[in-house]
């Protein structure tokens, strides 16, 4: 089994605005795992919540964390409670559901996002399993339906199958890797790796020099 | 390297290699982050030091208060009660509740905490290490070990079962929060890593059970005060452990009940803000105020 938590400062951190940890800084870590996928800042954002979430977002933040998160903003920045304004201004337009019934990702703590702009939408299913740490259990992107263990760190790549060999071949020297899925449409290919441990800005950089198309949860 | 699946083989390593709990963790995080020693012990210091603002912030001048006025002021409050009267408690364990409430205080008014292992329980692990440091006359480096074993065990206790109070109730936070900072209390005062074990069995054994009924569906009430108790169980498990009473379950065992507990408690005392106290008169009366009507969901 995959551990989720794999560092202690998962357990000791992070350092975040309150107050709540997995409907605050949990929801801010799964909008800015959306922001990621989605690589700009959307026209629209509807959030679906499930369970707890459902429950209690108004009053842990919930809201204006997930915004923050699509925005960007750090979890500890001063800013983040003002997020809903921040987003009016930047022209995002965001919508709140409440759903009723169960978790279709099973777990209390869901938000599914969808992320639209122009001709793109993205839908991001997360979920906040305590302490801020989060897993992202599916991804539908440029007709790609993703279905990932959960556990964070994740590293998605587009592209040609050689290239990906490379990447996994650097990523291997860098960390183990849990597990490797191939999605492919009629035009696209991407791989998605589950990893070990966290990479290192630089190993990031250094991945992307094979001119992949990627993106690192 | 791998990290340590279990309390009992955690304890079983720092004792093979007679070296300390705090050191062991440390030593994972370096193999298992790919970063330098250096940069790990820092970052730990900065969420020392965030910790430390926090419990300084709640009670300082009149305190803090959240926007919906259910707390705030009480870590002030308890300040002026030492300063002026003699305590039943002793007045070093009223200095740990008031660390606790403070840095829950500032939480639920928004302000900058670290979660420890999560923000509804991270007044737990200050209200034992800032009284520490004065009663054990604690060095900064003592400090930062205190949050290395503390998480040390909290990974554990996060990976085998739980730590949000959406999955596992009050328990799996001010719960796992209260047995970290009684093992790292341990540590601190010279014990050894299986009374730490011990300390942990006491601390989470004496919690198991709890709810998590926020009126409201607010970190703030009953929360606050839970971090209280967090805190002062943990120095009584840790004392008890020192003593050497045993918890005869193992912590593994405990942290296992601590998970079917939490499996077997129903979704409205997990963190929904539909039972327990937050389905009192005065619990939903407070909710109305705050919130106005109640809402519609949609399937």
């Amino acid at each position: 089994m995959t551990a989720a938590y794999k560092s202690v400062f998962d357990i000791i951190g992070p350092v975040m605005i309150g107050p709540s940890s997995s409907h605050t800084a949990g929801a801010a870590a799964i909008g800015h795992a959306a922001r990621k996928i989605f690589r700009q800042v959307p026209r629209e954002l509807t959030v679906r919540y499930y369970e707890s979430f459902a429950e209690t977002h108004r009053g842990h933040g919930t809201d204006y964390a997930l915004v923050a998160g699509v925005l960007g903003l750090a979890p500890a920045d001063p800013q983040v409670p003002n997020a809903l304004a921040l987003a009016q201004q930047q022209g995002l337009t965001v919508h709140f559901i409440e759903m009723a019934g169960t978790s279709p990702i099973e777990h209390p703590n869901t938000a599914i996002l969808t992320l639209r702009a122009a001709q793109r939408t993205v839908t991001v299913a997360g979920c906040s399993i305590g302490g801020g740490t989060i897993e992202i259990r599916r991804i539908t992107s440029d007709g790609f339906e993703l279905t990932p263990t959960g556990p964070l760190p994740i590293l998605l790549v587009w592209g040609a199958a050689d290239n990906d060999q490379i990447i996994q071949e650097k990523l291997a020297k860098m960390t183990k890797i849990i597990r490797r899925q191939s999605y492919n449409t009629a035009t696209k290919h991407l791989v998605e790796f589950d990893l070990e441990r966290s990479l290192k800005q630089h190993e990031v950089a250094s991945l992307q020099q094979h001119g992949a198309d990627l993106v690192y949860l | 390297m791998q990290s340590y699946a279990t309390i009992a083989e955690l304890v079983a390593a720092a004792t093979t290699a007679n070296v300390s709990l705090s050191e062991l963790m440390i030593q994972q995080e370096v193999a298992n982050s790919g970063s330098s020693r250096a940069a790990v012990w820092t970052a730990m210091e900065q969420n020392l030091s965030a910790m430390a603002a926090a419990v300084k912030r709640g009670s300082t001048g009149a305190g803090v208060f959240s926007k919906t006025g259910l707390t705030g002021g009480e870590a002030v409050k308890l300040k002026q009660y030492r300063a002026t009267h003699h305590s039943l408690a002793g007045d070093v364990m009223l200095m740990a509740v008031q660390n606790a409430i403070a840095t829950n205080e500032v939480n639920a008014a928004m302000g900058v905490v670290c979660a420890t292992p999560t923000a509804g329980s991270s007044g737990t692990l200050p209200g034992v290490l800032f009284m520490l440091q004065q009663r054990l006359q604690l060095t900064h480096e003592q400090m930062v070990r205190f949050l290395f074993t503390a998480g040390a065990f909290g990974m554990i206790i996060a990976n085998n079962a739980m730590i949000a109070g959406a999955t596992g109730g009050c328990q799996a936070e001010v719960g796992s929060a209260s047995g970290m900072a009684a093992a790292a209390a341990v540590e601190a005062a010279g014990g050894t890593p299986a009374q730490a074990a011990e300390a942990l069995a006491l601390a989470l054994s004496n919690l198991l059970g709890l709810v998590c009924d926020p009126i409201a569906g607010l970190v703030e009430l009953p929360c606050v005060k839970r971090n209280a108790i967090g805190a002062t169980n943990a120095l009584v498990a840790a004392d008890m452990a020192l003593a050497g009473l045993t918890n005869k379950i193992p912590a593994d065992e405990v942290v296992g009940a601590m998970k079917r507990i939490g499996q077997q408690m129903p979704a409205a005392l997990r963190e929904t803000g539909r039972g327990g106290l937050a389905a009192t008169p005065t619990g939903i009366k407070m909710k109305m105020r705050i919130f106005g009507e109640e809402r519609n969901f949609e399937s």
